[in-house]
């Protein structure tokens, strides 16, 4: 099955989405940009290209708050899980939101200089590395951009089956990367400055709010694990298994196992073959080698790996004994994890 | 089992999630639009810095001296700037006008530009080539300096024209590097003492001996710092020789 | 050369070879690896920065699909380091909160300047 790509993906609920979000941001920027400035009572305006830069750079950061408070929020509601479902578009609107901060800030800080390039201007400007006053936080704000730039370029749905999920997970955790650095980019930045600390409360109140979720969701998820005892599900009595058969679980997360009774012990692997995915639990142990019924690929069933020369390796699983039940830890070991294989008390099978 | 309202994206939105998430909506406009209202009117001041293009362009006469920033000291005034007055000069952008200054130092030269000014503190942006400054014919006076011994300061080492109305906010962190790139590339250096100093609250800031501004004193830009050096009165500016070897941050 | 001289000399060199990469894989390479991609052309657009980005990545899948070296399994294997990225970034931005935080200066209006020694 397959379906052709198409550049964006749109249907009434991402319009919505998109509708609000952008909404809040335009809301943000005008009144930052244009009304605020006729109450403050200042003597002389601010630079306007300063000004413009604050305002999208603020706004980005409020941005990215919000995006990385919605995951730990849908895990606490799943009412707030319809904010999950478009967020890489918000994303995306937070990078060319940070993208004309970044402009704003090179085409003023690091313009009008003798040397032309303005991105060499920014990074030999100010070198005070080693001192936390003045330190270049500029560097902050651009591993930050560097981390948006990659996780909204590679948003398409394309990269997800192309990096494989996992991979491309590993690659999104640069969201978090991007916060703290973004963080680092104020504090040591504008918050140095500025006097008045209505700014201070409300970056850092978003900030603290940020990590505060985070850390909420991850202690709950944490003891909700330990009060599970980890992922074990049970998938057979003991009394069901029959000697150089398999019988076949579906677990949780999806995945098939094959749990096998072979000289008295059990042994789990996943159910699917690695050459064309046939179903091993309906194969059965020839010669101590579990056997697939399609093409007769071959496994020790205790590690999951082809008899020598052969180099196939599919999952084991790892099992314990719950009175006369068995249990299987959901998560599968890697490809061709050798496992003890549990032994049955006498008289079980 | 959970018989709460199950949401997928590209089927209608069930009746009581449609609540909760119209309210959601609204809450997350009005949460932008009062982040930007916080955001926007706590703004600090800027400063009075400015460019006085309202003042128009400024011709005036005087002695051209490098301490080691060219300095002029005004011969011919004119209504807004007075003979005997002594001021600081730059190009346009983040440049000075050292390579024009040179060989002029000691010489009668004819300066005009745009005038930047904050408060008592002012600066001419020189118009480009020689219309902005060439030698002028006529007798002069030696410019005269009077050294008026070390003194300790607290302060702020700020690029000279940002400070005096380039940009606003024209000092502090935030602005540090462009303040560095204003410095590397020649625009002077200036001072701000946390008080008057014999009645000046801007000092043109130099590394000891007429040299310029030492490299050590870059880490320092835009920080509160207290530092040692001699001062000098070139006609009615004041220039700092500091010892980079005493500064330090302030408290 | 100087150091920034050296980064963009850097950022121009991954940039050069990201290109040729983005060239290659987008006429070529994408139709190969991956059949949802076949007669899809102006999404192909939208990869152009992503792979700019991360070619060495794009390169590794290549030639990882190309060879078949991944098993049918690894592409359904969950990430279990969130917890530990999480801790990481609270970690990271509590502590630069307080380092930044406790490096703040005031302005020193009170300190006067000093005389330490008369004129010369």
């Amino acid at each position: 099955m397959s379906v052709k790509y198409i550049p964006v993906q749109w249907n009434r609920s991402k319009w919505f989405y998109d509708a609000v979000m952008l909404a809040g941001v335009l809301l943000f920027l005008a009144i930052f940009l244009f009304a605020a400035p006729g109450l403050v009572g200042h003597e002389r305006p601010i630079s306007a290209q300063i000004h413009n830069a604050r305002a999208f750079g603020a706004c980005a950061f409020v941005m990215l708050s919000i995006i990385l408070c919605i995951g730990p929020l849908a895990r606490l509601d799943d009412r707030f899980l319809p904010m999950l479902y478009n967020r890489r578009h918000f994303g995306v609107m937070t990078v060319f939101v940070a993208l004309t901060h970044v402009s704003f800030i090179l085409n003023w800080y690091f313009t009008f200089s003798p040397n032309p390039s303005e991105i060499e201007n920014l990074l030999r400007a100010n070198t005070s590395y080693s001192q936390i006053g003045g330190f270049p936080f500029e560097t902050f704000g651009i591993i930050a951009l560097i981390c948006l730039l990659i996780l909204a370029a590679t948003s398409h749905d394309f990269w997800l089956k192309f990096l494989t999920p996992p991979v491309w997970k590993r690659l999104h955790y640069l969201a978090y990367l991007a916060y703290a650095a973004l963080v680092g980019h104020v504090v040591l930045g504008i918050l140095q400055d500025q006097r008045n600390h209505a700014l201070t409360v409300l970056f850092l109140g978003l900030a603290f709010l940020v990590v505060a979720l985070h850390l909420v969701v991850w202690l709950r998820e944490r003891a909700e694990a330990d009060a599970k005892g980890g992922a074990w599900t049970h998938v057979s009595s003991t009394k069901d298994l029959r000697e150089g058969f398999a019988k076949i679980a579906l677990l949780p997360t999806g995945d098939r196992v094959a749990i096998f009774l072979h000289e008295g012990k059990v042994s789990a692997i996943s159910n699917a073959c690695a050459h064309q995915n046939g179903p091993l639990g309906e194969g059965r142990i020839v010669d101590c080698l579990v056997t697939c019924p399609w093409h007769g690929f071959q496994y020790d069933v205790r590690t999951g790996r082809s008899p020598a020369p052969f180099t196939e390796r599919i999952p084991t699983y790892n099992l314990r004994l719950r009175g006369d039940l068995i249990e299987v830890h959901t998560d599968p070991n890697p490809p061709g994890t050798p496992v003890d294989p549990l032994t049955l008390p006498e008289g079980a099978a | 089992m959970n018989d709460r309202p199950f949401f997928v994206g590209y089927l209608p939105i069930p009746g009581p999630l449609r609540l909760f998430l119209g309210a959601i909506a609204i809450l997350l406009i009005a949460g932008f639009g009062a982040a930007g209202y916080v955001a926007g009117v706590t703004q600090d001041d800027p400063g009075s810095g400015a460019f006085r293009f309202d003042y128009g362009r400024q011709t005036v006469t005087g002695v051209v001296e490098l301490v080691p920033y060219p300095i002029v000291h005004v011969v011919e005034g004119n209504d807004r700037i007075d003979p005997g007055d002594t001021f600081m000069m730059t190009a346009g952008g983040k440049s000075g006008v050292d390579i024009r200054a040179e060989p002029l130092s000691g010489q009668l030269a004819q300066v005009s530009g745009i005038v930047l000014e904050r408060g008592d503190l002012y600066m001419i942006q020189l118009r480009g080539g020689t219309n902005g400054l060439q030698a002028a014919d006529g007798a002069f006076p030696q410019p005269e300096s009077e050294p008026l011994g070390r003194w300790r300061l607290a302060g702020e080492i700020c690029d000279g024209k940002c400070l005096a109305g380039a940009m606003r906010p024209g000092r502090g962190l935030a602005h540090k590097a462009c303040a560095n790139l204003c410095l590397l590339g020649d625009v002077p250096p200036i001072f701000v003492s946390t008080q008057p100093v014999i009645g000046d609250e801007f000092l043109l800031v130099t590394g000891p001996d007429a040299t310029r501004l030492p490299k050590r004193a870059y880490d320092f830009v835009g920080q509160y710092v207290q530092v040692e050096g001699e001062i000098t009165r070139h006609g009615s500016l004041l220039v700092f020789a500091l010892d980079p070897e005493t500064l330090e941050l302030t408290p | 050369m100087t150091l920034p001289e050296f980064l963009l000399l850097l950022l121009r060199i991954w940039g050069s070879i990201g290109t040729v990469v983005v060239l290659i894989f987008l006429a070529w390479g994408i139709d190969r690896i991956d059949e949802d991609a076949q007669g899809a052309y102006v999404f192909r657009l939208l990869l152009v920065p992503g792979i700019l980005l991360i070619w060495p990545l794009v390169l590794w899948r290549w030639w990882q699909i190309e060879t078949e070296r991944v098993a049918w399994f690894d592409r359904y294997r969950p990430s279990r380091r969130h917890g530990p990225a999480i801790l990481a970034m609270s970690a990271a931005i509590v502590a630069l909160v307080v380092i930044g935080l406790n490096a703040r200066q005031y302005w020193p209006k009170d300190i006067v300047p000093v005389q330490l020694s008369e004129r010369q």
